[in-house]
């Protein structure tokens, strides 16, 4: 294999200037850095002008954020009835469920999939019945996915020792002690999916709030991942990395900074066994997530205004005032929203900077990790065994999707995904460092990172775009269920009188399912505030 | 100047390499527009009767070069270096990208043909100085006729099945140019223009290498010797490497290397894919859906019911498509199905037709090449058996091709039970076809489908189905009998893995 340097990575990618020397006969790669508008969402952390002098405009009831919980909330209330003005920040909706249109086949910019859930997360099935993705139920109640959504197999392939195997274990590559581990962690993991607590709620399970209290089970929220595989003594290489890759893939931090109760959950909360689901249990659409969200907004009763930044809400006798800059058009403007409720689906951090004390105080602001997903437009031979998701044995990334794995025609032209969590102790450290770097010096990263599999992926790369996301999800880290100061699965919804959260901040880890009931949630206790019948909860 | 008895024997050798070389050229063109055009007995004939008038031309016009003789010689067989060398390649690009073959096969005979008729007469008379009139004659046109012996021995013997036709064109090119550069040696030079000779004879000869080795290194050399068989059509589309071979009376299809179909008994595979089915149909039908079977096999066999009013072909690559639209082996095979205005070709993938069409047909032939991998192993799971049960009415019928029920069984019965669990009563059937083996297909159709009796064709108008051998096809010996295996879905496909496994073993 040829050596890939840096510069030979940098001049492919057309920033030739950068190393001082140019490659010739190499096509550059185009690209933009499309970023979460964390430089105007500072303007909120460095203190901002409220513009009170705006006139006030009317609402019924404004919800802030359009990731899954804010749009959630709006296909809640727009089934009730309830007319919504819905205000985001970004050019863009989903938050990190976004997704793009360009190129060869939509991609996901976060969020790219979503595991056939639970029977009891009932609206999501809802929603997902409602979109013609479920297409039945069998004897036992379960759910019967559209075939197609589910992920075509292959679903995924490890690169590892130099060559490609066919799952996430390649089992004949491994020793014998590595073996040993994944059997014994097999077996510990069939044993918790199944266990039911002394309380008789299973001990993990999907909404995360019917999971059981047992005193001996949230005991492993004291604990970190990396504490509790001691435990059991599993510390062969492989073992340790196979469960990071997990940590880092859902909740962006390494086994040392996640709860072992949290990780447990990753492994044992699914619990749908129905013969459809042999294969790959996970739905995928092109757009990852970006397909749910398109869904629920579709759904919405109202209007949707981006490039909103809100910078206030205040509870006002008989409602709340949503106060805002419009920055969507050239020169900020204030604008101030008159409403008789709000949902606030944003992070506890950034609802912390909005509210007066009293309701801010009751925000759980978690730790988030930064990420950087890529997609790069690609053209090459089709192969005809591809997987869905192709990982790096130890990179420093977690691999990429193909972002057009589930079309049935063969096609050279795709997109792929890659997506890199940056984990570490220090997250505003890597996140300002993060935010300071340039396209060329992240795209090269994202090149280098996949060289030891795809050596001359740049010679079949046309572009590669980058969303930098500086605060991507909650990380569960030890003690965030049983140490966030309230009872362990207590959600706070109501704010204040009129105003909701709705959030997976409430549940400290990022699950469609979580951020669909939170939104859900939220906008039934809005529908019981403001004196609407919103007929039978969809929880 | 006084005249010698003898010629020195690298003389004598050039004077073989030359006659050899004429009619190596000419047996190429032959065998190029016989496996092309066919008619091998008529393309011979042609082909032999210009190339000997063109060389009487050659040889009339030799009076007309009076000065600088060797370097006239040395230059003309440099051109049929360079003409008779690239002649194969040359003719193959013009078949494969242009389609004015005749025109251009002609053409190239006519001139090699004049070329080397001019070789001999120019030849004689450099030598004439050397040895007596009587003696020169006798020598060189003996040498020539040995020559020709030569080259029509070694042509079909060793030549064409080790080399190929390509490879031989610009091999016996390579020895035209080695005469020429040995000519600057070996015969009395005219003004000092030796060098620059040279220098030519070098620029053919490195032309020619250069080809060779591209030809080795990128082109159809595995394919050539692998399949056994010389290759009169070829290309790379986006989906898939297209490759038909010939050899005297049997066409192949090879895509990715999998053998699709060979001329020798194609008819066994295609009459038992068309005919039960209608006759599971019990009445000829109207509209009539064929997804894969690109080749049109299937749809010539389709065209033998009057009453058909149309015939959609779904295929997605146009590379293949094309090939039996236009090219002569091609439409030779199908009967010109093609062109059957019937008929309407639709270059799509048809997972995607199936979601998008509203049409409804009372006969879908499904003829996908094995799902050897999971692009094609799409093709067979019960997502797209639900799409195609929606598209045909209660009492309408489909027919799939579903691999060999002997060589890969738990494949066949996957596909089949998958084909069941889409909601359609299932008949499997087999039949032997001696280049595949034993093969087997699925009639599919609504509640209550039996067994036909009899065919919805009269007697005789097919090569090998007949009443009497319908009930055979789907009676199955023990050795192929059904397995329960499972269904075959799109998020799993274990009859992707299956079946490799199962071809592995006989392929060991």
């Amino acid at each position: 294999m040829a050596t890939l340097t840096r510069r030979d990575l940098l001049a492919a990618i057309g920033a030739a200037w950068l190393v001082d020397a140019e490659l010739p006969g190499r096509r550059p790669i185009d690209g933009v850095l499309v970023g979460a508008s964390h430089r105007v969402g500072h303007l909120l952390r460095d203190g901002l002008p409220r513009a009170n002098d705006a006139p006030s405009e009317r609402a019924d009831v404004v919800i802030i954020g359009s990731g899954i919980s804010g749009a959630s909330a709006a296909w809640r209330l727009a089934a009730a009835g309830v007319e919504v003005r819905m205000l985001e920040l970004e050019p863009f909706a989903g938050g990190t469920s976004a997704w793009g249109e360009d190129g060869a086949v939509a991609h996901p910019w976060g969020a790219h999939y979503l595991p056939a859930p639970n029977p009891a997360a009932r609206a999501s099935l809802r929603l997902l019945e409602e979109m013609g993705e479920v297409t039945g139920w069998d004897a036992l109640g379960n759910p019967q996915f559209k075939e197609e959504s589910l992920c075509h197999a292959p679903d995924e392939r490890l690169f590892y020792r130099d060559e490609w195997h066919p799952s996430l274990v390649p089992k004949a590559a491994l020793d014998a002690a590595e073996r040993r581990d994944l059997e014994h962690f097999r077996q510990r993991r069939n044993h918790y999916r199944t266990l039911v607590g002394r309380d008789g709620r299973p001990a993990f399970t999907i909404p995360l709030s019917l999971s059981s209290r047992d005193p001996e089970l949230l005991a492993l929220d004291r604990l970190t991942m990396s504490e509790w595989l001691d435990r059991e003594g599993l510390h062969t290489r492989f073992m340790r990395w196979y469960v990071e890759y997990a940590t880092l893939d859902d909740f962006g931090a390494e086994l040392t900074d996640v709860s072992a109760w949290a990780g447990l959950h990753y492994f044992c909360a699914r619990k749908l066994e129905t013969a459809q689901l042999h294969g790959s249990h996970y739905l995928v659409w092109p757009e990852g997530n970006g397909r749910l969200v398109k869904h629920l907004l579709g759904r919405l009763h109202g209007v949707r205004e981006h490039g909103q930044l809100v910078t206030g809400i205040e509870s006002v006798p008989g409602g709340v005032r949503v106060h805002a800059l419009d920055i969507g058009h050239g020169t900020p403007l204030g604008r101030t929203i008159d409403a008789r409720a709000a949902i606030l689906a944003v992070p506890g951090f950034i609802g912390r900077r909005l509210l007066q004390p009293a309701p801010a105080a009751r925000l759980t602001a978690r730790a988030a990790s930064p990420w950087v997903v890529a997609n790069l437009h690609v053209k090459r031979t089709f192969d005809p065994n591809h997987a869905w998701d192709s990982v790096l044995y130890e990179s420093a990334s977690l691999g990429y999707i193909d972002a057009g794995h589930q079309r049935t025609r063969p096609d050279e032209r795709t997109v792929l995904t890659h997506f890199r969590a940056y984990g570490g102790a220090d997250v505003a450290r890597t996140r300002t460092e993060l935010l300071g770097r340039g396209w060329a010096s992240l795209a090269s990263d994202v090149l280098l990172d996949l060289a030891p599999a795809h050596p001359n992926l740049a010679e079949s790369t046309s572009r590669i775009d980058l969303m930098v996301w500086a605060h991507a999800m909650p990380r569960p880290r030890p003690g965030f269920l049983t140490a966030s100061g309230r009872g362990p699965f207590e959600t706070v919804t109501l704010l204040d009188e009129r105003i909701a959260w709705a959030h997976v901040d409430q549940s400290g880890y990022a699950l469609f399912e979580e951020a669909n009931a939170h939104g859900v949630r939220a906008a039934e206790a809005i529908c019981e505030v403001l004196g609407v019948n919103p007929g039978a909860s969809w929880l | 100047m006084s005249k010698r008895r003898y010629l020195s024997p690298a003389l004598l050798g050039s004077v073989v390499v030359i006659a050899t070389s004429g009619l190596v050229y000419e047996l190429i063109a032959g065998t190029m527009a016989s496996y092309v055009l066919g008619d091998s007995v008529a393309q011979f004939s042609f082909v032999i009767g210009l190339y000997l008038f063109a060389m009487g031309i050659g040889s009339y016009a030799s009076k007309h070069i009076e000065r600088d003789l060797l370097r006239r010689f040395v230059e003309i067989e440099l051109a049929i270096a360079l003409v008779g060398g690239f002649s194969a390649p040359l003719l193959f690009l013009v078949y494969t990208s242009f389609g004015a073959f005749r025109a251009a096969l002609y053409s190239m005979v006519l001139l090699i043909g004049v070329l080397v008729g001019l070789e001999v007469p120019l030849l004689i008379r450099l030598l004439e100085f050397q040895l007596s009139l009587k003696d020169l004659v006798a020598r060189v046109l003996s040498l020539d006729y040995v020559g020709a012996l030569f080259a029509s021995l070694l042509f079909p013997l060793v030549l064409l099945p080790k080399l190929g036709i390509h490879k031989t064109s610009m091999l016996v090119g390579l020895l035209n140019a080695l005469v020429a550069f040995a000519a600057t040696f070996l015969l009395p030079l005219e003004h000092g223009r030796s060098w620059r000779l040279r220098a030519e004879c070098a620029i053919v000869s490195l032309g020619l290498v250069i080809g060779i080795v591209a030809f080795d290194r990128y082109a159809l050399k595995h394919e050539a010797t692998f399949f056994g068989a010389p290759i009169i059509y070829s290309s790379q589309s986006p989906y898939q490497r297209i490759v038909m071979t010939q050899s005297r009376q049997t066409t192949r299809l090879f895509l990715n290397g999998q053998l699709q179909f060979s001329s020798d008994d194609e008819h066994r595979y295609h009459e038992t894919l068309v005919h039960p089915a209608v006759a599971t149909l019990g009445h000829c039908p109207k509209q009539v859906l064929v997804l894969g079977g690109g080749d049109g096999l299937a749809v010539r066999e389709l065209l033998r019911y009057p009453a058909v009013e149309s015939i959609t072909l779904v295929d997605l690559d146009p590379a293949v498509t094309e090939v039996f639209r236009n090219v002569p082996v091609g439409r030779k095979l199908n009967h010109d199905a093609f062109l059957d205005p019937r008929v309407t070709v639709r270059n799509e993938d048809a997972f995607a037709f199936l979601d998008e069409t509203k049409e409804n047909y009372d006969l879908v032939v499904v003829d996908f090449p094995d799902p050897g991998n999971y692009a094609v192993g799409k093709l067979y799971t019960l997502s797209f058996y639900q799409r195609l049960r929606q598209r045909i009415p209660p009492r309408g019928i489909a027919v799939i091709q579903t691999t060999s029920p002997y060589f890969a069984r738990r494949s066949f019965w996957m596909a089949a039970e998958t084909i069941a669990a889409a909601d359609f009563e299932v008949l499997p059937m087999h039949v032997h076809v001696p280049s595949f083996g034993e093969w087997g297909f699925v009639v599919a159709g609504g509640p209550g489908i039996t067994v036909p009796r009899s065919l919805q064709l009269p007697e005789g108008q097919l090569r090998f189905l007949g009443a009497d051998e319908l009930p055979e096809l789907f009676r199955f010996p023990k050795d192929m009998s059904r397995v329960q295996v499972g269904i075959n879905r799109l998020n799993d496909q274990p009859l992707v893995s299956i079946y490799t496994e199962e071809w592995d073993q006989w392929q060991r």
